[in-house]
């Protein structure tokens, strides 16, 4: 390890300009693109805290990073997929530098790199997405119907490749996509998805959560997306995504996960209740309160909550790299952080 | 296809016979409408033919250039496979084939570069051009591909170079074979971190790092730079191409030709640690793996076998074997799909009674009576999938469900060349139709004007109803195989 000059004092967010504000760089990152997943905007966030910041030695920077990520973290209400680019990066950081032997012209070399190439992560993360994409049309064949739910953007490219890849150009598959109920907040999400389906001239039937267990017995197979991929194999994905791997298990309907491999996040949740995060999905209470005010909020953060589907529902995992079982997860994992 | 052959029964062993003297483009012929007419059939007579094939294609390559090389394997490969795609051991070997040229070229250009140079500080290193394999990272633990890892960073690569180089080369050349038990991997500490999950950060490769083509390596680049890929490959082997690597790639095949031939025994070496001691043992089929595994076994242990006919593609087969201890010769072409053909080393074939263990034949209908008392399911297969399931021959499936109702356990022999890169995305168009005069015979007009008969010749058994697979590598959890698929083939070899 290079020396560490930390004489002037302990490292803080601070170390760097003043005026740099990670969590407001990680938010208007995710605000401006659309397209941009949140540990990818995490990573960029991390690139830019690197960029303002006068760090020269190893443990300056790792000090640096660990303050911005848990900034980052505390800042944003579920931190999982977040926390999947920030450990992402961090590890990369540690490992090259380790296998480096923690020299200062390798230690400059390996930030330069990060700093000169931020805009090429964020690329290649899309990329990834249409590399999945590419992979995963097999799985849609003609004749099928899909079922699917949330505003995925993946499973939205996977589903407008399928699309395009039919020789007719008509498109052979039919998809029912699950939205949430037309008055709450999150309703918007996915139709983008639905419209851009249809324009294609594939049959898109939306139905509410509540038609899951119903229409389950005319589709052939389940695609979803997902925050965050858990070292068991599991996934982080928004709320009601666990009630259709249940269905989806119970009726022998194979339950597929389309995620880029940056989303896999190490944690090991053992149940709904484990994820380190705060949801009020369940709240109990013995009054009536007024509807009007608090309604909103409530709705809001059903909007965003998200379940835990453990990996026994889950067929595959689709990622940039193959197809994979769920138990191959932890692999992936173990190589970067062991 | 050549007159000479007319005279003979068409078939695995003319074809070999001949394979010596006819010219190759006749010989891949013959074989295609070998192929198309099931004269040669199920896995193991499929993989022979195509290993002694292709090593006739390479043998008679004219040239250096190893792309032409690989492209030629690649469009016999494809001819062979679209006579037949069911038998998917045709497209296993000839993707084992291929993976070998890219990994004797990888290895003869690290020892062109020497190790210590600052390999990762040249920007056009040759490695990095000419790793398109490494895309798959699942693989990077395998000692195979250990030297071939594409560098993360240059400094890391450097850092690498100098620490094992001497590992590295004579490594590569212990294990040239594709036959790394796949659990040795993981005694390699030291392995160098490169994963896909550090793909997005990896380096971009051309010299100038604003250039849009960035990172071969990155797996989520192959898209945009296939044309790029190919460019580079060609390039790659041009340089590579002063070597001459026919002799190592025909060593290579030879290779998978002794794992063939081992494998059956390899796989039976791991009996005593799955049958024990008054175990009762349902088997289902001929198979010649079954039935070594067993024999091995009851060498040293007494159990009994319970034996399920499977009337009617391969009933006589195993009505054979109980008695005799193999198929009835001359009848491999009416066999079901199962694995073996029949062998020709016939003298270690000997009934399971002989060894004393009591032998229980019973109708397929039979199975679910039967399976409560049973302790373990062993079955045979045509081909294993990536995700775990399996074809084998119809029957299985019903078996493992019958053994799932009773949580028996089920245990599938197959040998590493069954085991195909491919995602079953349709599961229907995997299973084969036969002969359904077998089930209802022509001579009975009136059933067969009265009734559609339909004679199933495979099975779909899905990865969940499987508990245990044995390999000649060792036994695996079905989630464990696509690792074992990523050891063995290259990614941009699955579609051929």
């Amino acid at each position: 390890m290079a020396p560490s000059a930390t004489t002037e004092g302990p490292p803080s967010t601070t170390n760097g300009s003043s005026d740099f504000n990670v969590v407001s760089t990680y938010k208007s990152l995710l605000a401006s693109d659309p397209e941009l997943t949140m540990p990818v905007a995490a990573i960029e966030a991390l690139v830019e805290t690197l960029a303002h910041s006068h760090a020269t030695t190893i443990s300056e920077t790792l000090a640096l990073l660990t303050t911005a990520t848990n900034a980052l973290k505390s800042a944003i209400s579920n931190p999982i997929s977040l926390s999947a680019g920030t450990d992402l990066f961090t590890r990369y950081l540690v490992s090259s530098l380790r296998n480096t032997g923690g020299s200062d012209t390798d230690f400059q070399a390996v930030r330069t790199h990060l700093l000169s190439n931020g805009r090429l992560f964020v690329q290649r993360a899309k990329e990834s997405r249409e590399k999945i994409a590419s992979f995963g049309r097999h799985f849609v064949r003609d004749g099928c119907t899909v079922l699917t739910n949330g505003g995925s953007r993946v499973v939205g490219a996977l589903l407008r490749s399928a699309a395009d890849a039919s020789p007719s150009g008509n498109a052979r598959f039919r998809v029912v996509y699950v939205v949430h109920a037309p008055s709450s907040p999150g309703a918007n999400e996915g139709m983008e998805t639905v419209r851009a389906l249809r324009e294609k001239g594939v049959a898109v039937a939306t139905v509410s959560e509540a038609a899951v267990g119903y229409s389950m017995g005319m589709v052939d197979m389940v695609i979803v997306g997902a925050e965050g991929v858990v070292e068991n194999g599991g996934i982080i994905s928004r709320l009601g995504t666990y009630q259709m791997g249940m269905l989806a298990k119970s009726m022998g309907r194979p339950f597929y996960v389309v995620a880029e491999s940056h989303k896999f996040v190490r944690m090991y949740p053992l149940g709904q209740y484990d994820l380190g995060i705060e949801q009020k999905v369940v709240d109990f209470k013995t009054s009536e309160d007024d509807v009007a005010e608090p309604k909103g909020e409530k709705l809001e953060e059903s909007a965003t909550a998200v379940d835990f589907t453990p990996p026994n529902l889950i067929s595959g995992i689709i990622t940039e790299s193959g197809v994979l079982t769920p138990s191959a997860v932890s692999e992936e994992l173990i190589k970067i952080w062991f | 296809m050549p007159s000479s052959t007319a005279s003979i029964t068409p078939g695995l062993p003319s074809f070999l016979r001949t394979l010596k003297t006819s010219p190759v483009e006749s010989s891949i012929e013959q074989f295609i409408s070998l192929l198309k007419r099931r004269q040669i059939r199920n896995s193991r007579p499929c993989a022979l033919a195509t290993t002694q094939l292709l090593l006739r294609v390479v043998a008679d390559f004219k040239g250096r250039d190893v792309a032409k090389l690989m492209a030629r394997i690649r469009h016999v490969g494809q001819r062979l496979t679209a006579a037949q795609p069911r038998e998917m051991a045709v497209g296993n070997i000839v993707r084992r084939v291929l993976g070998l040229v890219r990994e004797v070229v990888e290895d003869d250009n690290e020892g062109d570069t020497p190790a210590m140079s600052e390999a990762g500080q040249s920007p056009p290193s040759n490695d990095v051009h000419q790793r398109p394999g490494l895309t798959s990272s699942i693989s990077t633990f395998s000692p195979l591909k250990h030297g071939a890892t594409q560098p993360t960073s240059p400094g890391e690569h450097h850092a690498q170079s100098l620490g094992e180089s001497t590992f590295t080369h004579d490594d590569s050349s212990v294990h040239r074979p594709p036959l790394i038990g796949s659990h040795t991997s993981y005694a390699q500490p030291n392995a160098p971190i490169v994963t896909s999950l550090f793909g997005l950060f990896s380096h971009p490769s051309a010299p100038s790092p604003t250039s849009t083509p960035t990172g071969h390596s990155s797996p989520s680049m192959k898209p945009l730079t296939h044309t790029n890929l190919a460019m580079s490959e060609l390039t790659l082997n041009d340089k590579a191409g002063t070597k001459d690597i026919k002799a190592d790639v025909i060593e290579g095949i030879r290779e998978i030709l002794d794992e063939l031939d081992q494998c059956t025994e390899q796989i039976a070496g791991y009996a005593l640690e799955h049958i024990h001691a008054d175990e009762i043992v349902l088997v289902h089929g001929s198979s010649t793996t079954v039935q070594k595994f067993l024999l091995t076994a009851a060498r040293k242990r007494k159990f009994t076998v319970v034996h399920v006919e499977s009337y009617p593609n391969d009933h006589l087969d195993t009505y054979s074997t109980v008695m005799n201890g193999r198929k009835k010769p001359g009848t491999s072409s009416g066999s079901a799909i199962d694995d073996e053909e029949e062998s020709v080393d016939d003298m270690r074939f000997k009934p399971l009674t002989s060894a004393g263990i009591s032998v229980i034949l019973i109708p397929d209908a039979a199975v679910f009576a039967i399976m409560s008392r049973v302790n373990k399911v062993i079955l045979a297969t045509h081909t294993v999938l990536a995700n775990g399931g399996l074809i084998a021959s119809v029957g299985a499936r019903n078996i493992a469900q019958a053994a799932r109702a009773h949580q028996t356990p089920v245990v599938v022999l197959s040998g590493v060349y069954k085991l195909s890169p491919l995602y079953p995305f349709d599961t229907e168009e995997l299973v084969e139709y036969g002969d359904s005069s077998r089930v209802l015979p022509y001579e009975d007009g009136k059933g067969v004007d009265g009734m559609e008969v339909v004679n199933p010749i495979n099975d779909y058994v899905e990865a969940g109803l499987v508990d245990l697979y044995i390999t000649n590598l060792g036994g695996h959890a079905p989630s464990y195989l696509y690792r074992i698929v990523a050891d063995h083939y290259h990614v941009e070899d699955v579609n051929l």
